[in-house]
This record gives C-alpha cells, structure tokens and sequence, in this order.
C-alpha cells in the first residue's frame, strides 16, 4: 500500500512494507544516502531527520507513522550548504570522518529554530543523543553557541 | 616510547606501524619509485586540456588542479594535508584544487593507511612531485621569454620573471610544459619559503559532509544491487553445523540464504603468516535480500546451530587471572639495565601496583560494510577500507583469483581507528556476490559490529618501583600480560619481544638505573586488532600513572619530578643510528605546565593531572583538570591542556583537530568503554552498554598548543590518545586521593572507603 508524505518540501509516495522504517525507506528506497545508519536503536543520533520541525531517530520511526506529515533531511536543508547551521560548521570546520554530521546539523538545527541562544545545558541535552567518535564535541558547541549571530 | 626504533630484528607489524615515521625514509621508496616512473611514462596530455606531470596532479587549460589522494580519507585530514604538500611545491593556487581520492593502483606506492604514517610516509614524495611539475612550468616560461631559468619564480599559479615582473598562468604554459622532461631530483623549498605547509587551513571535504553529499561505503549503490546480512558464529572460530535455510528463504524480498565460509585474510606489514596466525573472516550464513530491512528482517527467523571452538568457555574472569597470574611470575625479558633486584632490596621506599585494563572495540560510526560486483571472474569492490591492497588480496585469495583481476575503489571512511585494517568485510561482499551472482552490499548491524570486532587487548600489568635516599627512582620492574595482537596475526612461533604488547623504549625506560620490563602471553580465543595507538593506549595508562605514584611516594610535584627523571635536554642514541631528543620530550611537558597553569592552585574537589607520550615521531604531554562531585558521584572533565610537537605541522588547523578528537577517544576509554566476554561470546551489542563519549562527558575546553619546528613530520593520529586516561587519573588522584588502576573509572572506585 501506498504510503504518502511529505520530503523536503516535495510530495512524495512510497510503497514499502509500513513496518520499514524511515531511514531505508530513505536510504534503500530513494537513494538519498545522507543520512546515516549507526546503531538502529535510537543511540546514536546518525540517522537524525525532522518531522514536521521535530528531531527524530529515522532508524526506529515505521514508514507507516509518517503519513502526511513533513520529513526534512539533510539534502534538504540546502541544496549547496548555505544552510546557517551548514555555514557555521564550515566555519568551525567540525567535521572530521564526516559519518555522524548529518544527524549532528539535524538536531542542531532543531534545537536552534526553538532555541536560538541556547545554554550548555540545552546543547547537552539536543545533542548527547548524538555520538561522534572522532570526537569534534567541542567544535559543535562552538558552532552552535554564536547563534546568535546569524538570525535565521 | 612508541616508535624510535625496534631493537628486535624481526620487523613486525606492529613495529612498522610504530615506526614508520622514524624509518620514514627507507618507507617511502615504492611511493617514489612509482611516481618517478609514472612520470616518465605518461609525461605529455592525457586529455587534450590536461597535463598530468605525475600520478599525482593533473593541470587543467581552465587553471584547475586536481591533486589525487593516496590515503584514505577516515576523519584525520589526509584529504587537505596530503594536497598540501603538492600544491606547496607546486605554489600553485590553493583555491583551484580539487582533491581527488585515489583507488587502488600500483602508481600510488602504498596506499595502507595507519600507524600515523600518511604524511610522514608520502612527505618527500609529494614534495618531489610538486616540484617537478613547477619546474617543468619554470622550464617552458624561460624557454618562452628566453630567459635563464634562475630569473624566473613560482607563485600562486603564476611563473613570474622575477626582474621584469612578466607573468604567465600555468595554463598558458602547459603545451609546452608537457613537451618537457621532468627532473627525478627537482629543487625543493626551504621551509621559510612555505606558503601554505604550516598555515591553519579549513579541510577540503567540509562542504560535502555538511551536506550529506559524501559517500562512505555504505552510501555505494550499484544497478541491481542486492543486501547482505551475516550471522557470524558468537565465538569466533565456529562454523555453522547447521540452519533453518528454507523458512528463511521464504520470508519477503528474501533472494538466498547460505552457509558464508571462513576465509583467510591478507595484511601487508611486511611479514608473513606462520602456524597459528588466526587472522581469518568469520564463518556465518548470508541472508541476502532486496533491501536492507527486507535481509535484517529475515535474519531474526535465522535458527543456527554453531560448532564451536574451546573458547566458548572463556570469560572475562578466566582471561585476567590468566593474565593476573602471568604479570605475578617472571616472564620474557624484555629489556633489562643495571640490577632491578639489588636495587629494589636497597631502595629507601617501595612501591607497587596491579593496573588492569579491558578489551576495546572500535566503534565506528559507520558499521562494517563492503560492495562487491563478481562478474566474469573478477571483483570490483567498493570498500571503506584502511589497505585497499590488502582487501585485494584478501578478496583475490578466497575466490581463487588473480590479485589483478580485483579492482577496489575506496570510498570515504565513516570511522577507521584500526578497524578497518582488517578486511573481512571485503571478503564477505565478494563471495556473497558470487554466490548471490550480483552486486552485494554487505551490512553489519552495529551488534554485529561490537561483537565481531578485532579487539583491543584487555591487559594486567604488576610494577614495583623504588625511591633512593634521595627520592629519586632507582629501580623499576614492569610485568606485564596480555593476549598478543603479533600471534594472533603471525602465529605463535615468533620470538618473545616481537609478541610483546610492551615496548622495550617506552618511558621511563633509559632513564631509570635499574629497570627491568618482562612479558607474558595470555592466550585467549578472542581475535585482536589495532586500536588507534595501539599497545600505548593501555600502557601509557599504566607508566604514566605508575610515574605519578612515584612522584606521590617521593613528595615530589609531577612535572617536576618528570622533568627531572629526564634531566638534560640532550640526544641519546637508541642504536640502529636512530635518537632519542630529550629536549623535545622536556618542552612538550614544560609547555603543557605553563599553559594549564600548573603550578596554580585548585579548590577543594578539583584536581590536574599530566601525562606524557612520545612516538610515531611526535611528541605529547597533557594536562588534566577533573572536579570530583562527592554528594552525586559524578566526575567531571573541566578542560584538557595538550603541547604538542609533531615536527613540521602541514595544517597546524589539522593537527588541532587530531589532537581534541584524539584526547575525546582517550576520554572514552577512560569514562566509559569496556568489552566483557562470557561463554566465549562479547556481552555488549550496541551503544547502551557499550557506552562511548558523548558530547555532555566531553570536556568543554581542549587547548592544543604546538610547538613550532621545522623538524620532519611526526605522525598525529594516534599520539594524542595515550595521554588523555593517565592524565585524567592522574588529577582524578589529586582531586579525590583515590588512585585509579583499571578502566574505565568507575564511581564505585571513587566512592568506596
């Protein structure tokens, strides 16, 4: 059966089993590998979409719970990383193996459309639900924390 | 410590890897020889818009430069500081590089990738290739204005007549250019002539992994391509006596289900496997399918019975008495100076200490995985893999093929940290295709990634050490146990020193009088790997905080006591000509003192900690700052002071990154990561009981400050890690007056009596 919704601003219709999960549905179904596979368990973070404006672990959400509602990925933050929370990675030069960094900008950007100058507290708790194991914890506070700077 | 040079004759894996920087030069031949070759033979335009001078850069009419990458690109920046190298000697312009990831070919050299060797292996040769190029550019301009070629110079995509201030672009230049031969030998820079090798420079690959863009190997999709999941035995070495194919092969988008066979895997260290070596895949059954849910799915039903080695009764009880035991008697000697017993009877206070440590697993953020197309028998691979050759080999081995009849395009690494040095993913896509008989990407579960990892070994070791009148160490024993990543690799009959998981340099060794290092093997079933730094990431643990004790013991302040067991800076030969610079080591500590502030006090509950590595031709020491919660049980990491000298930083904004990423790998071990095993089978399955750091343990300042030098290029992947536990439980002691001596720190150790 069909499922329909709504991804990066495009209509979109799948027909999968309702019980696949979001993130193959992405990956497997329509080839849009930016995001991440990592634990499969909602640990990691790697596979961070927004629904309708919400972070969300795409590796445990089933296909069928999406229905008509708005999913945004990676590829469709910007088409060129003009996004302000892309352009702030670039200029903290964050990534480094570069795996977990969708999901890191996912929640980032999530955390910072409801929280746009938000303390370490609040980036502690939108973003250890994301693991990075090169280690670029500090460069993602700093990328977050001159938010202010750049009004979305 | 790590990486001098190896006083065995027998040239290990694990020695190359400890010390290809400082052999650097003999290491880099193949790479030389290749590109010189490669030169000479394909000297002129491989399109007709194009120059490619070497394998290395290809100059383009629209002043575009592509610079190929040779390593594998797995976080650590040899995609930005590997092109930097050429296009410094090229002085081309920075901006017009595109970075090109190389897959596998001999025209590369060697394209492994670990031991903290890609610069320092690939640095002269990048350099040559560089400059020759420019000097072939230089070569045509002088032609062109008829000048001598001393009257003209390189810069920024421009040859210059210096006098006259003429310019011509480099595209206007490249016909003529290409009718040139190159030098073997062309002319390098002086350092104080570098432009871009030592200016902070943003990476390369930024854009695409902020955009979702890059692809790993996970990201590889093929026409047709087919999933693979494996249920790989529990216990490595079992094989599958038998398994409910049929139900599973009726389960939905299920294409075939069967028995996956070990296979024997390749390493290119420069040794071979002997009797014993147990480097294999492991065996399982395949479970391949339309889509990735489709075979995981269907995997759940998957009912196997295991005939399973006598491993299946270890625990992680059985293996540290073993270990225990071994590190309580004497074992091989692994270097001896003056008379540790006389001393130690004579010595005016004594000291002694068991430290333990767990096995480790990698965890990388992006699960095993390979893609393999077999066809016609041969196999294309699209593999995350740290040795593209070895995945090669591994692959052309098990099917029965000629090496050259596999070609491997290597993808970006999602993680690397040694895990992917081992090729079992490789030879698990390949023979899944051709029995499947299409493109298969085979993909681990990140269960399937804790529980058949390559892990780090778990390790016991006992020291003794005594203080004279004067407070001063005047002997040290260090017993150590620990099964051996050497056997496990090349089999048991290699000789006692090359088994060691201890270095026989590795501080304090040479500047204590008396000092005596011995080794046992504990065996064990469990298959063992490199861990980024390897041996040094528990033992520097261990002889950090075990120097620390002493300095307790002796009434002495920690740097001080560490700089004075170093004395003078001065050059202390090691032997094969190779030294040990004692004035490097002092001022990566005295500048680690002076950032952090060391000798300011903290309040109550607060604490710092220092501690040392030097190897892979660099130089750390770091200092800790920890505050210790009582009323909640919680210790936090307020701020980690790095100095580091790697010789010649390329990207010192590179080198930065290593080092905070290094110290948080560090962390992790120290905080929070252990593996435990027991029926022979690792405990832990994913991220909630094999923890790691997150970002709310990380601390929230890493200062990393290098030492300035135009000393040759050390390696900086893995030298940042050794330091970050030992210097933790170091100032967690002075926090707390609790010593640490096993991993990870847990509360409990800190909250009881």
């Amino acid at each position: 059966m069909a499922i329909s919704f709504t991804l990066n601003g495009k209509s979109q219709s799948v027909d999968v089993s309702p019980d696949m999960p979001l993130l193959w549905v992405l990956r497997d179904t329509l080839n849009m590998t930016g995001t991440k596979f990592g634990c499969g368990m909602a640990l990691c973070g790697a596979c961070t979409v927004h629904i309708n404006g919400e972070a969300t672990r795409s590796c445990i959400t089933p296909i069928s719970s999406v229905a008509g509602k708005k999913v945004t990925t990676i590829e469709g933050l910007s088409a060129d990383g003009s996004h302000p929370v892309q352009q702030a990675w670039m200029e903290e030069d964050v990534p480094q193996c570069g795996y977990c960094q969708s999901g890191q900008i996912m929640s980032a950007v999530a955390l910072l459309s409801k929280k746009p100058n938000p303390t370490d507290a609040d980036i502690d708790d939108a973003m250890s639900g994301n693991i990075c194991r090169c280690g670029t914890y500090q460069r993602i506070r700093k990328a977050i924390h001159p938010w202010q700077l750049f009004p979305l | 410590m790590l990486g001098l040079v190896s006083l065995s004759s027998n040239v290990t894996r694990r020695n190359f890897l400890k010390t290809s920087a400082a052999a650097g030069a003999g290491l880099v031949l193949p790479f030389h020889l290749s590109a010189k070759r490669f030169a000479h033979a394909t000297c002129g335009s491989s399109a007709s818009n194009s120059f490619s001078p070497s394998a290395w850069l290809e100059l383009s009419t629209t002043g575009d430069v592509k610079i190929w990458c040779g390593k594998s690109e797995m976080g650590q920046g040899v995609f930005t500081a590997l092109p930097m190298i050429v296009a410094e000697e090229l002085s081309c312009d920075w901006r017009r590089v595109q970075v090109v990831q190389a897959d596998l070919d001999e025209k590369f050299g060697d394209q492994l990738t670990g031991g903290s060797g890609s610069v320092r292996t690939s640095y002269d040769s990048l350099r040559k290739a560089g400059a020759a190029a420019r000097e072939l550019l230089l070569g045509a301009a002088s032609v062109r204005w008829n000048v001598a070629r001393s009257e003209c110079h390189a810069e920024n995509g421009f040859i210059v007549h210096t006098a006259t201030q003429r310019k011509l672009t480099y595209e206007q230049l490249l016909d003529a250019a290409s009718a040139l031969q190159p030098q073997a030998n062309p002319g390098l820079k002086i350092p104080s002539e570098f432009v871009l090798v030592g200016k902070p420079t943003r990476r390369t690959d930024t854009k695409l992994k902020i955009t979702g863009a890059a692809k790993f190997g996970l990201d590889t999709r093929l026409p047709g391509m087919l999933i693979a999941s494996v249920e790989r035995s529990p216990v490595y070495g079992g094989t599958p006596l038998g398994f409910n194919a049929h139900e599973v092969k009726s389960a939905p988008h299920v294409r075939d289900v069967f028995e996956l066979e070990s296979a024997h895997l390749t390493h290119q260290f420069g040794e071979t496997s002997g009797p014993g070596s147990r480097n294999y895949s492991c065996a399982g059954v395949a479970v391949v399918a339309d889509s990735t849910w489709a075979a995981v799915q269907a995997r759940k039903l998957l009912k196997v019975e295991w005939n399973e080695p006598p491993s299946a009764s270890e625990s992680t009880l059985i293996i540290r008495e073993r270990m225990h035991h071994n590190a309580s008697e004497p074992g091989s000697v692994i270097r001896s100076d003056g008379d540790f017993d006389k001393a130690y009877a004579a010595a005016a206070k004594k000291i002694e200490a068991v430290y333990e440590l767990p096995f480790l697993a990698h965890a990388t953020m992006e699960p095993g995985n390979c893609t393999a197309h077999f066809h016609d028998g041969s196999c294309e691979l699209w593999a995350p893999t740290q040795i593209p050759g070895a995945a090669a080999e591994s692959v052309a081995s098990a099917l029965g093929i000629p090496r050259e009849r596999v070609k491997v395009h290597v993808t970006f690494i999602g993680g690397g940290f040694g895990r992917r040095l081992i090729q079992d993913y490789a030879v698990e896509a390949a023979l899944i295709s051709r029995s499947a008989g299409a493109p298969v990407q085979v993909v681990w579960s990140r269960e399937d990634d804790l529980r058949h990892d390559f892990y780090r070994p778990a390790a016991c070791h006992i020291l003794q050490a005594g203080l004279d009148e004067q407070g001063r160490l005047s002997s040290w024993r260090h017993r150590g146990s620990s099964p051996s990543i050497e056997t496990f690799y090349n089999g048991t009959g290699i000789s006692p020193g090359a088994a060691a998981q201890v270095d026989s340099l590795d501080f304090p060794a040479l500047f204590i009088p008396n000092f005596r290092l011995e080794f046992s093997v504990a065996e064990c079933g469990m298959p063992l790997g490199y861990w980024r730094s390897v041996d040094a990431s528990g033992n520097q643990f261990v002889l950090s905080s075990f120097f620390d004790e002493a300095a307790q013991a002796a009434g002495r302040d920690a740097v001080e006591f560490l700089l004075a067991a170093f004395g003078p800076a001065r050059k202390i030969p090691v032997g094969n000509g190779e030294t040990l610079d004692v004035g490097r080591r002092r001022k990566v500590v005295e500048l680690a003192a002076e950032k952090s502030a060391w000798h300011k006090s903290l309040t109550a509950g607060r604490g710092r900690g220092i501690a040392v590595a030097f190897g892979w031709g660099s130089y750390v020491a770091q200092v800790a700052e920890v505050t210790w919660d009582a009323k909640n049980g919680n210790l936090r990491i307020d701020r980690v002071v790095c100095a580091v000298d790697c010789g010649t930083a390329i990207n010192p904004l590179g080198v930065q990154a290593q080092m905070e990423g290094a110290i948080n790998f560090g962390l992790a071990q120290a905080l929070k990561s252990a593996v435990t095993i027991s029926a022979g089978r690792v405990e832990q399955s994913n991220f909630n009981d094999y923890e790691v750091l997150r970002l709310s343990d990380a601390p929230p300042v890493i200062e990393v400050h290098i030492v300035p030098s135009s000393e040759r290029p050390g390696g900086c992947g893995e030298v940042g890690v050794p330091a970050a536990a030992p210097a933790v439980a170091n100032a967690t002691f002075a926090a707390t007056g609790k010593r640490i001596r096993r991993l990870p720190i847990r509360a409990a150790d800190l909250l009881s009596g």
